[in-house]
């Protein structure tokens, strides 16, 4: 028998060889297939685009959002007011920032993409936006300082082994030292004194969740706070927390939140009940991990031009022009 | 064994290659190409069939491109506002009185127009996106539905006169502001030459965003970036300021060129229409654009009362964003807006069945805000006051 031979036998197993193996049959996108930086339209686009990048334990670290009481806010806008000058620089800690938004803490971040810290601070600042470098990187603080072209703070926890690191951050050029305390509802205020000791730099609290812990902040002499709560579900919201904090420190020092924040229109909501800023963390993550460099400078500049956008909406042509009145809570 | 029977043993067996083939083509898209997989297209149903408003929208969907739906569809960035506005009738309940009334009387009088129901066409761009005939098939049926009043957009797809010879009735015209003042004189008067009865102003939406018009436009080839395409004068934040110079003395400006009635669309606040009373202007429509101006604006209903209290009917109130139903317009009427306008329902009829669809949408909502008033005890709308509704806004 010639081994050549063509039968129908061969002919089919060929074929089917063929059509099984071609790629018009694979169904569906490849595992890790991303859609072109783009073509997405919103910060919650590039959460899915992060699923599809990271292995499922990563991700889980980076997932979700808690938006709940933002969704309980509507605008009350000032209708027919001129905002062709529109501008949304602010000033904070002698820093004039293009727009109140900074890219937040976040630890080891190549293991979100192997450009880690280097592309999250290439890509913010890129989008002229502080971030935030975590005391805990995967580079070395000179190598992630090398790619920022505009100012960086530094973020610490307020432990003894931190203080060596917060002094050489602050030597290599970090403008604002972002303590985090250990436990929101207990902070270790002994501790923090510790850490701002010799520091030159403004020092801003991270972890204030209620209007005493506030006032003890500003009266210790801490520069900033930054409302912000890693307690879980059943701890109210950063969000829900600032208008008391702010109303509690009444202007003394800045006051800052991060938690949630996931389109312009939640900044917008924050500014207007007294932050002077906010912090996103996971959106450039998500940024990062399916777009380096490119997906952190994607996101920071369109949440700049979704609040840039809503701004005109509401009539406000800087964020001085926002007033309480022009929100309203709902239960 | 034989040398063949080891090519038998190892080789494919047919059905083995049969199976492969099969599951190639199963899975492939050239089939899935062959059907939506969202929606069973085996029939339409006929215009007869078609018993409410909503029953109209996948007809729609069905006939229409997919870029032309969404565009009457979609709302601005979350749309959180345009679900809002729906929820919004939730909140309101109607109470009846104890007896029924037996005639109903709908007519009113509006700016000086005789109207048979106090139900408006809103002004909505483009109507030949949705049918061939656009705008004329759109203000044909209108004045076949009892003499309805449309508002042409100032992006209507075809010019005003074109619009105006299609049918006996009345038009009114909407404008967005012009920075030029001759520019906004020259549509003014081509507006008021072609026999628009009232002019709308509208002052919202000066810079909305919308995610499903960019995805949409990706999926049918066009390219497009999330960011400000070249030439368009883009601010330091990449967003566009050709409609941020609005301000309340551009009503003054255009005074003058304004023979006929004026009103303000896109009111959402009691500070808002208490300076268009001040604007001393005729009407205002309390708006948010349909959920596509800026988001998470309230729901019109819910802004409505204090509205209407604070313009102490100085001014009539129109309102529109989200009605769907005859009841729908009859709980703005017990919040006290004197008219409602209707922007998505008719395009709905157009895209559907033209000229016929929409005449047919505009008669459903008519025929469902008689009977809503027959049925609540209130045989006319002056009889129509604030003990009609009960709400619970959240």
């Amino acid at each position: 028998m010639n081994q050549q031979e063509i039968t129908r036998r061969r002919t089919l197993g060929v074929l089917g060889t063929l059509a099984a193996g071609s790629s018009i049959g694979t169904a569906g996108e490849p595992e890790g297939r991303i859609t072109p930086l783009s073509e997405l339209v919103n910060v919650s686009e590039f959460e899915l685009m992060a699923k599809r990048k990271l292995s499922a334990a990563v991700f889980a670290t980076i997932a979700g959002s808690n938006r709940q009481d933002m969704e309980r806010c509507t605008f009350h806008p000032l209708s027919m007011v001129d905002t062709t000058k529109l501008n949304l620089s602010t000033e904070l800690f002698g820093q004039s920032m293009f727009a109140p938004i900074l890219a937040g803490p976040a630890s080891d971040q190549a293991k979100i993409h192997g450009e880690g810290e280097l592309g999250m601070v290439r890509g913010a600042s890129a989008a002229k936006a502080v971030t935030v470098i975590s005391s805990r990187t995967s580079h070395s603080i000179e190598k992630i300082m090398a790619q920022a072209k505009g100012p960086l703070w530094y973020q610490v926890f307020p432990d003894a082994g931190e203080i060596e690191r917060a002094q050489a951050a602050v030597k290599l050029g970090c403008k604002v030292l972002v303590v985090t305390v250990r436990n929101p509802r207990k902070p270790d205020w002994p501790a923090i004194d510790r850490m701002r000791k010799g520091i030159a730099v403004p020092v801003v609290l991270k972890g204030v969740t209620t209007p005493a812990d506030a006032e003890t902040a500003v009266k210790r002499g801490v520069q900033g706070i930054i409302v912000s709560n890693y307690g879980g579900p059943q701890t109210p919201s950063s969000f829900a927390m600032l208008p008391p904090i702010a109303d509690a420190v009444h202007g003394r020092i800045p006051v800052l939140v991060d938690g949630g924040f996931r389109r312009g229109t939640d900044i917008l909501k924050a500014l207007i009940l007294g932050a002077h800023a906010v912090l996103v963390t996971r959106p450039p993550l998500w940024g990062l991990a399916g777009y380096g460099a490119d997906g952190v400078q994607a996101v920071m500049e369109m949440l700049q031009t979704e609040l840039a956008r809503n701004m005109i909406m509401i009539g406000a042509e800087t964020p001085k022009a926002l007033t309480r009145s022009m929100l309203k809570r709902h239960p | 064994m034989s040398q063949g029977e080891k090519v038998w043993a190892s080789s494919f067996t047919r059905r083995t290659a049969l199976q492969n083939l099969a599951s190639f083509l199963g899975a492939s898209p050239f089939l899935l190409g062959q059907q939506d997989p969202f929606r069973d297209h085996s029939r339409v149903p006929r215009l007869e069939e078609l018993l409410t408003a909503f029953d109209f929208e996948p007809v729609a969907y069905a006939k229409v491109p997919r870029v032309a739906y969404d565009y009457t569809a979609y709302g601005s960035e979350s749309e959180f506002t345009l679900r809002r506005n729906r929820e919004a009738f939730d909140w309101v309940d109607l109470i009846p009185r104890a007896a029924k009334a037996a005639n109903v009387d709908t007519t009113c009088e509006l700016l000086g127009n005789k109207l048979a129901y106090p139900i408006l066409i809103a002004p909505s761009a483009g109507h030949t996106q949705l049918h061939p005939e656009g705008e004329a098939a759109t203000f044909r049926a209108a004045a076949k539905a009892a003499q309805t009043t449309m508002v042409v957009s100032n992006n209507a797809s075809l010019p005003m006169d074109k619009i105006a010879a299609a049918a006996k009735g009345n038009l009114w015209w909407q404008l967005y502001p012009r920075r030029s003042l001759d520019d906004s004189k020259a549509l003014l008067d081509t507006a008021q030459a072609n026999g628009a009865k009232a002019i709308v102003v509208t002052i919202d939406q000066q810079s909305a965003y919308y995610e499903r018009s960019l995805h949409d436009r990706n999926l049918s080839g066009g390219r497009v970036s999330t960011r400000l395409s070249a030439g368009a004068d883009p601010n330091p934040y990449r967003v566009l300021t050709n409609r941020a110079w609005y301000s309340w003395s551009y009503f003054d400006q255009i005074r003058p060129m304004v023979k006929v009635p004026m009103l303000a669309k896109g009111v959402i606040t009691a500070e808002g229409a208490v300076k268009c009373v001040e604007q001393g202007l005729d009407g205002i429509v309390v708006s948010n654009h349909g959920g596509r101006g800026m988001d998470y604006l309230p729901s019109t209903l819910e802004v409505l009362p204090e509205i209407v209290d604070a313009v102490k009917g100085r001014i009539p109130v129109l309102v529109d964003s989200g009605f769907r139903r005859g009841s729908d317009v009859l709980k703005a009427l017990g919040l006290g807006a004197k008219a409602v306008c209707l922007g998505r329902v008719p395009r709905w009829g157009l895209a559907a069945f033209g000229a016929e669809g929409v005449q047919r949408t505009l008669e459903i909502l008519q025929q469902e805000l008689a009977l809503a008033m027959a049925d609540m005890g209130r045989p006319t709308l002056a009889s129509i006051d604030r003990s009609l509704v009960r709400t619970r806004f959240k």
